[in-house]
């Protein structure tokens, strides 16, 4: 893999290009632009958490340290589409300033379109496509609806939960479960009081699977305006990628990416074929109509275009 | 109005430190159905162009109070095209008085928007410049 060396401009827009193209795509032309042997996989990082938990500053603080041992870093950082409008404000880019200029990071803004899960519609695909221009990591930020996203968790090898000490973000945690998809748990905001109790609450939770012998999620506190407590952030997530090297099922983590990829192909085919029905069609009843939609589902684009001219 | 869909980049070089036009044009093109790319105060012209080629925009906004308009505009049209994204539009607003505009448009900027003008009517104008 490519070490010590920046994306020249020509590759950088090669690159920027080819995610548009994917972002805009079809269930169809993703699939027909899907690489048939994968390439080599980054090591993929996912920060999640609730909004203005710090994500994207640690992202900056975290690939700052990485860089420096001459790695190549892609970001993928996604904020929410207004369900209004269809439009977005991408801003997490204003906080990765300080290694803006690096040669190589490459900082990419997406918006969630119609993804409901801190993602966004075509993440498997931009992901895959990153590893193909040869980054050594590849770090992906959620929206930070901060309950529902699970999904996360299928795509990347190590999930960052960044907590901060204001609100009850930890309960909401534990009610939704995600303190237990978290492979490193971040107190961000550490030079803010109230940072050791929610740490302490959370150890209480996590140290409840002590024991199964599997692995047990470390809790940092850190403060990414004061870059504190980041060379432990990396540290731990090096630790993690150890641990997965050891123990993980290879074959079932292909499995479950390759599940939520077509997952995913299935859901944006299902709205591809709802957008273009007539509205009058959902006056029919509907176990005919539900028949009719599934039978659209494997209708290509050009039939359909055929058949209306 | 077909701004759905389109990447558009709010940038700010220079040295005044107002965003406050910038914002206000930004939550207008998310308001018509465009990804708005923002970034921060104060960025140089290499900045600017970098992160325009990075994000695929289809165009970069500049807002501009400082006075130097003319050289920051030919700066990031130069810069742009050094990456081998002159495709990429430039839209400039700000105090701009209107014996520059003409200027401004010689040095590449696609369109030119002062403060008199409604919000609707910049939209309008980018949308056109922005067709396909
Ligand atoms: N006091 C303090 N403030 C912080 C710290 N880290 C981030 N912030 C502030 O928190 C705010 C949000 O930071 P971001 O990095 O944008 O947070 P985020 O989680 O990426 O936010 P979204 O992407 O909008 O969900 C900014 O105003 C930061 O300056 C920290 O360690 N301490
Ligand atoms: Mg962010």
């Amino acid at each position: 893999m490519s070490r010590g060396n920046g994306l020249d401009p020509k590759q950088r827009r090669a690159l920027a290009q080819s995610l548009t193209r994917i972002l805009d795509a079809s269930v169809e032309e993703a699939l027909a632009g899907l690489a048939d042997a994968g390439p080599e996989p980054a090591q993929r990082l996912g920060m999640t958490g609730p909004p203005g938990a710090g994500k994207s500053m640690l992202i900056c603080r975290l690939a700052a340290r990485r860089l420096e041992r001459d790695r190549r870093i892609g970001v993928l950082a996604i904020d929410p589409t207004s369900p209004v409008s269809q439009g977005s404000i991408l801003g997490d880019r204003v906080r990765m300033e300080t290694v803006a200029e690096h040669p190589a990071l490459y900082v990419r803004s997406v918006p969630s379109r119609r993804a409901h899960d801190g993602l966004c519609d075509n993440i498997a695909d931009l992901l895959l496509t990153m590893e193909g221009f040869g980054f050594d990591d590849v770090v992906l930020e959620t929206v930070g609806v901060g309950q529902v996203e699970f999904a996360v968790r299928s795509l990347v090898d190590t999930v960052v939960l960044v907590l901060v000490p204001e609100s009850g973000d930890t309960i909401q945690a534990m009610k939704a479960g995600i303190l237990e998809t978290a492979d490193v748990i971040v107190v961000n905001k550490a030079d803010l009081p109230g940072a050791g109790k929610i740490r302490a609450e959370v150890n209480a939770i996590i140290r409840r699977k002590k024991g199964d012998g599997g692995w047990l999620p470390p809790v940092i506190m850190a403060s990414a305006t004061e870059d504190n407590g980041i060379d432990e952030l990396d540290d731990a997530i090096e630790r993690h990628a150890a641990w997965l090297a050891e123990h993980r099922d290879r074959e079932a983590t292909r499995r479950e990416r390759s599940r939520y990829h077509m997952q995913n192909l299935l859901l944006r085919r299902a709205s591809e074929v709802l957008d273009g029905t007539a509205a009058e069609s959902f006056d029919d009843a509907l176990p005919q109509l539900f028949d009719r939609l599934v039978a659209g589902l494997t209708e290509s684009r050009e039939d359909k275009v055929g058949r209306r001219t | 109005m077909s701004l759905k869909g389109k990447r558009i980049l709010i940038a700010k070089p220079g040295l005044d430190g107002h965003d406050v036009g910038a914002k206000v044009i930004a939550l207008a093109l998310r308001d018509a159905g465009a990804d708005v790319i923002y970034t921060g105060l104060r960025k140089s012209p290499e900045h600017i162009a970098r992160v325009a080629v990075d994000e695929d925009v289809d165009a970069v906004g500049l807002s501009i109070l400082s006075g130097s308009h003319k050289e920051l505009v030919s700066e990031i049209v130069a810069r742009l095209d050094d990456l081998d994204a002159g495709d990429i539009k430039v839209f400039v607003g700000g105090t701009i008085p209107p014996a520059d505009h003409e200027d401004l448009k010689g040095s590449g900027a696609a369109g030119v928007f002062t403060a008199e003008m409604t919000i609707d009517e910049v939209l309008a104008e980018m949308d056109r410049e922005l067709a396909p």
